[in-house]
């Protein structure tokens, strides 16, 4: 094993289960997200010689949601999507109904569900933050968005959750 | 939620504030009663929150990127070829009669693999472009779109027209590494079949002409300060009809 090798294992490998715990929440559950977490953690390492960053969790999670992105719009580029279909509607009919929250059995499956439902550019930072307790600052490196843009999601995330977990505006 | 100071209260809440606006936050909620309702939401959210799946990788996903890491240094790929030829019975045969010519094109083979690097690095790139999700990191039949985007994110600028008329659609690029070094690749489908360019910088090597790995065949070309790439498993006639539309373009510029 070579010097580069130790490091990787010994800064980046740590945070392989916070890689693919935000892979799975991104793609909600999605099979892929063993091929986006494989395939950012080569890219993390083959790009690991030129980062000279101070914190690794954060620029390796940005890399998982940019790898999450690209077999996105590969996805969509290859399925025959209707013109007009925005991935809004697709989390719309995703996400449980009424009905179906209600009659799921506890309360973690419930509340999984409803982060599920929440649009990505919120359930993303909910999930930085309130699993992965990331601060703003590296959830703005995540992200690639303002601290402020990231203060006012998580608010927003947070209502959203709770709206969905009360069933009525919090 | 109206209040001009949630998001301060936010902050002070999630623990991201210094001394000074930690005691304006405090002073601000002894006195507004929608951020001391947000306190109590957060408080009971953060209790919830703990009842959230957190997902783990397997130890199959944690195996598999191991040997990824494993694949990506040659010197390891090179030592997975030593035990074969250490095996005693392989050379036994080997002496004798008709396998002869067979165990010499599988040792030229052999010894065909660590002079190569480059054949080596290029095959492992196409195979890995072929992966959901590698093969493309800016995606674009636009021209005007890719070539920029190599402006930003490689060290040099290759060829990126399309030729979408001769049937070799450009489907956008990303950057790879061949030979140690950043190479641009740009993209391109012909039918069913995926042909990568690779460019990159000249540094005076010379290069191999055409090869074939692994049922891909590569044609190597200097032009215009650039070493160039394509590698593809479509018909060979077409890739030379290819290589000479990116000679042709290339020429131009």
């Amino acid at each position: 094993m070579d010097e580069k090798r130790r490091r990787f294992e010994a800064l980046a490998m740590p945070h392989l289960d916070a890689a693919y715990n935000l892979a799975r929440w991104l793609t909600r559950g999605g099979a892929e997200a063993d091929d986006i977490v494989q395939d950012a953690m080569l890219r993390a390492f083959r790009s690991f010689d030129g980062f000279r960053g101070e914190a690794v969790r954060p620029w390796l999670l940005a890399i998982v949601r940019n790898c999450h992105r690209s077999a996105l719009e590969q996805r969509k580029r290859h399925a025959a999507t209707p013109l007009g279909e925005t991935d809004d509607t697709e989390i719309a009919a995703e996400g449980p109904t009424p009905e179906a929250s209600a009659i799921q059995t506890g309360d973690g499956r419930r509340l999984d569900n409803a982060i599920a439902a929440l649009p990505e550019e919120f359930r993303e930072v909910v999930i930085l933050r309130e699993l992965e307790e990331m601060s703003y600052r590296d959830i703005a490196v995540t992200t690639g968005a303002p601290i402020g843009t990231v203060m006012s999601r998580l608010a927003r995330g947070r209502a959203l959750l709770r709206e969905k977990l009360i069933g009525r505006p919090a | 939620m109206n209040c001009e100071q949630s998001l301060l209260v936010q902050a002070y809440l999630d623990g991201e504030l210094d001394a000074v606006e930690t005691l304006k936050a405090e002073q601000h909620l002894e006195s507004c009663v929608e951020c001391q309702a947000m306190a109590a939401d957060h408080a009971e959210m953060k209790a919830a929150m703990a009842g959230a799946t957190y997902y783990r990788a397997s130890a199959g996903l944690r195996a598999r990127i191991g040997a990824a890491l494993d694949a990506e240094n040659r010197s390891d790929v090179v030592k997975e070829f030593r035990p074969i030829r250490r095996k005693p019975g392989f050379w036994l045969g080997a002496g004798s009669g008709a396998g002869g010519m067979a165990i010499a094109a599988a040792l030229a083979f052999l010894l065909f693999l660590p002079a190569n690097p480059l054949i080596n690095d290029l095959a492992a790139a196409h195979l890995r472009s072929l992966m959901a999700g590698h093969l493309i990191d800016v995606a674009s039949s636009d021209h005007h779109t890719v070539k920029p985007w190599f402006a930003g994110h490689a060290d040099v600028s290759p060829p990126a027209e399309d030729f979408k008329a001769e049937g070799f659609t450009l489907v956008g690029g990303r950057v790879d590494y061949v030979h140690g070094e950043r190479a641009a690749v740009v993209v391109y489908r012909h039918g069913a079949h995926i042909i990568n360019l690779f460019a990159w910088a000249d540094r005076n090597t010379s290069l191999p002409g055409t090869r074939s790995r692994d049922g891909y065949r590569m044609i190597f070309w200097k032009q215009n300060d650039l070493d160039l790439a394509a590698v593809s498993d479509v018909d060979p006639a077409e890739l030379d009809q290819f290589v000479a539309l990116v000679k042709k373009s290339q020429s131009r510029e």
